[in-house]
């Protein structure tokens, strides 16, 4: 192309060989450590998938056979069952101690505090076998007004079973760390908004669940999430006092069998599958809760983003078109 | 002059050992446009949070239509009222802030019927009065769009419709166009004189001497949390008397 022809096109600092530049692709640059790294990586986990495949003590066959068994399957409801009362009633707590937290009441606010002080310290096995034993320290639980004649008055033993003293043990120790988080999310949340709130006469329960803790939401759920599924796997502490969940049903088994691995990785794909969907369902609440934020990702397109090792290389815009 | 709708008597507030107000006396005529003038940490953004009672006083009262913000009367003592009382207030008042505060999670629309649904509006009349508001401040086309949408401009345009939404008595402007980039200062202050046309009693803190002079029927302006000049704008910003507001008129004209 003649310096003249280029002249015309592009008046300024004209040079021989801008029409080629112009006309060139851009390409990435090429990134042969990721393919490296890839091949490496790659090679590991063929091992572990051959090992997996090969091994004959793995019994993958047993898997199988006990995949579906009705009393893997009472177990696996029962830890679904539990996960969701406890995250229910958990929750519910925990807003009200966060609440509680972040209330202009001294007394509130300091008896908030030291709940969420001991039952984060304390280890939640620890507090489950603390309950189970609860009518050794208090034989019967009566309902009144301290110093008062009880209205109610129940015999412990028969109150607190395996099932009752996980619940309670559960939901004590998730309470406190989903108070943390809801707090954290509230904080996060400008005064401006409760500000403008109140300029505009809404009530303060209604700034709360209206304006407030939308807000916060999206500061809560990823947190929530990572709670969520640490319930959902710490409910297997359950099976050492002989609550039959997903857990405690494999190991019953195995008790008699002894086909331990394939029982044990019967519990795992099964944990597997239930975190998987919870993650699922996370992912598209935290979509839900970014709505007015602009960016909103579809599922699919947050996958296929993390893949490609070859960069892609687009043509360039046509120059003259601007 | 008819009874006015705004009385400040007294009116002091203190933050620790600052005396950020101090015993400010002021009346707003119904149906005028007051304009509060002064450097910045004067008092001005608190004397205004002080008549919706968003800061509580440490002296001193604000009656607006005849009722004490925030406390009743019992015999020789005002006790605060109930956080239901004073929703109720604040309903009667409509305040537009700095930062516009509109709710990020709600579309223009939700943001405008969120006061009316809180106060009982039923959601279909809410609706068609939000969109009357909203294409008074010429924003009709905008009422699906999140605030993070909007320019500022627009932003505080859909505030003031969300503030005038539960046909408040008073409208509290606190500086709504010192946030905002300056092409777009205009289209605020224009809704603005729109709305003082309308007959609607408002209290404008600014800094814009111009909106002052062509808008105000009364000009204050504050210095160091006392009310040291007050007037008619004409004679306000002409010839002040006293020397701060002397000085800082001569600095922003």
């Amino acid at each position: 192309m003649s310096v003249d022809e280029a002249v015309r096109r592009h008046p300024l600092l004209a040079r021989e060989g801008d029409d080629e530049l112009l006309d060139a692709r851009l390409v990435g640059r090429r990134k042969p450590g990721q393919w490296i790294s890839a091949v490496l990586v790659l090679l590991v986990v063929a091992g572990i998938v051959k090992s997996l495949v090969t091994n004959p003590r793995y019994h993958w066959d047993v898997v199988g056979a006990f995949f579906l068994r009705p009393s893997i399957l009472d177990g696996l409801v029962l830890t679904l069952w539990l996960t969701a009362a406890v995250l229910v009633s958990s929750y519910l707590l925990g807003i009200v101690l966060a609440v509680m937290r972040l209330s202009s009441n001294p007394v509130l606010s300091s008896v908030s505090a030291v709940y969420i002080w001991f039952f984060r310290s304390v280890p939640p096995l620890l507090q489950l076998l603390f309950w189970f034993q609860m009518a050794s320290l208090y034989p019967q639980l009566s309902l009144g007004i301290p110093f008062l004649e009880p209205f109610v008055t129940i015999e412990t033993a028969h109150l607190f079973s395996g099932l009752l003293a996980a619940f309670v043990g559960l939901t004590f120790d998730i309470a406190a760390f989903a108070a943390e988080i809801i707090r954290g999310g509230l904080v996060s949340v400008e005064a401006g908004q409760t500000e403008a709130a109140k300029a505009l006469g809404l009530s303060s329960a209604r700034i709360f669940w209206r304006i407030v803790l939308p807000q916060a939401m999206p500061a809560i759920i990823p947190a929530s999430g990572n709670l969520l599924i640490g319930l959902l796997k710490g409910t297997s502490i359950v099976s050492v006092i002989a609550v039959q969940d997903l857990l405690y049903s494999v190991q019953l088994i195995y008790a008699q069998n002894y086909l331990v691995i394939p029982l044990l990785l019967v519990a795992t794909i099964w944990y597997l599958i239930l975190v998987t969907i919870l993650s699922t369902i996370q992912f598209f609440i935290e979509r839900y809760y970014a709505r007015g934020k602009g960016a909103r990702t579809g599922f699919w397109r947050l996958w296929r983003g993390q893949l490609p090792l070859v960069p892609r290389s687009r043509p360039r815009r046509d120059v003259e078109v601007l | 002059m008819s009874e006015p709708l705004v009385r400040v008597r007294g009116l002091t507030k203190r933050f620790g050992p600052h005396t950020v107000l101090d015993g400010i006396d002021l009346d707003v005529t119904r149906g005028s446009v007051a304009v509060v003038l002064g450097p910045s940490g004067s008092g001005k953004s608190t004397l205004l949070r002080t008549v919706n009672h968003l800061e509580k006083p440490d002296a001193g009262f604000v009656e607006v239509n005849g009722e004490i913000i925030g406390y009743r009367r019992e015999n020789t003592h005002l006790r605060e009222l109930s956080d239901r009382a004073i929703t109720r207030q604040r309903s009667r008042i409509g305040m537009v802030f700095q930062q516009f505060n509109l709710f990020p999670h709600k579309t223009a629309l939700e943001n405008i019927l969120e006061g009316q649904l809180a106060a009982g509006v039923r959601r279909r009349a809410a609706e068609t009065r939000g969109r009357e508001l909203l294409d008074r401040v010429g924003l009709a086309d905008r009422e699906r769009s999140y605030p993070r949408q909007m320019s500022g401009g627009q932003q505080q345009r859909v505030a003031i419709a969300r503030a005038l939404a539960v046909e408040p008595d008073l409208m509290l402007f606190d500086e709504p166009t010192s946030a905002l980039d300056p092409e777009m200062v205009g289209e605020v202050l224009g809704v603005m004189k729109d709305l003082a046309q309308t007959g609607i009693t408002m209290i404008v803190v600014t800094h814009e001497i111009g909106f002052a002079r062509e808008v105000a029927d009364q000009v204050v302006f504050l210095d160091e949390g006392r009310l040291v000049e007050a007037g008619a704008p004409d004679d306000v910003l002409a010839s002040p008397t006293h020397e701060r507001a002397r000085a800082f008129l001569s600095a922003v004209l």
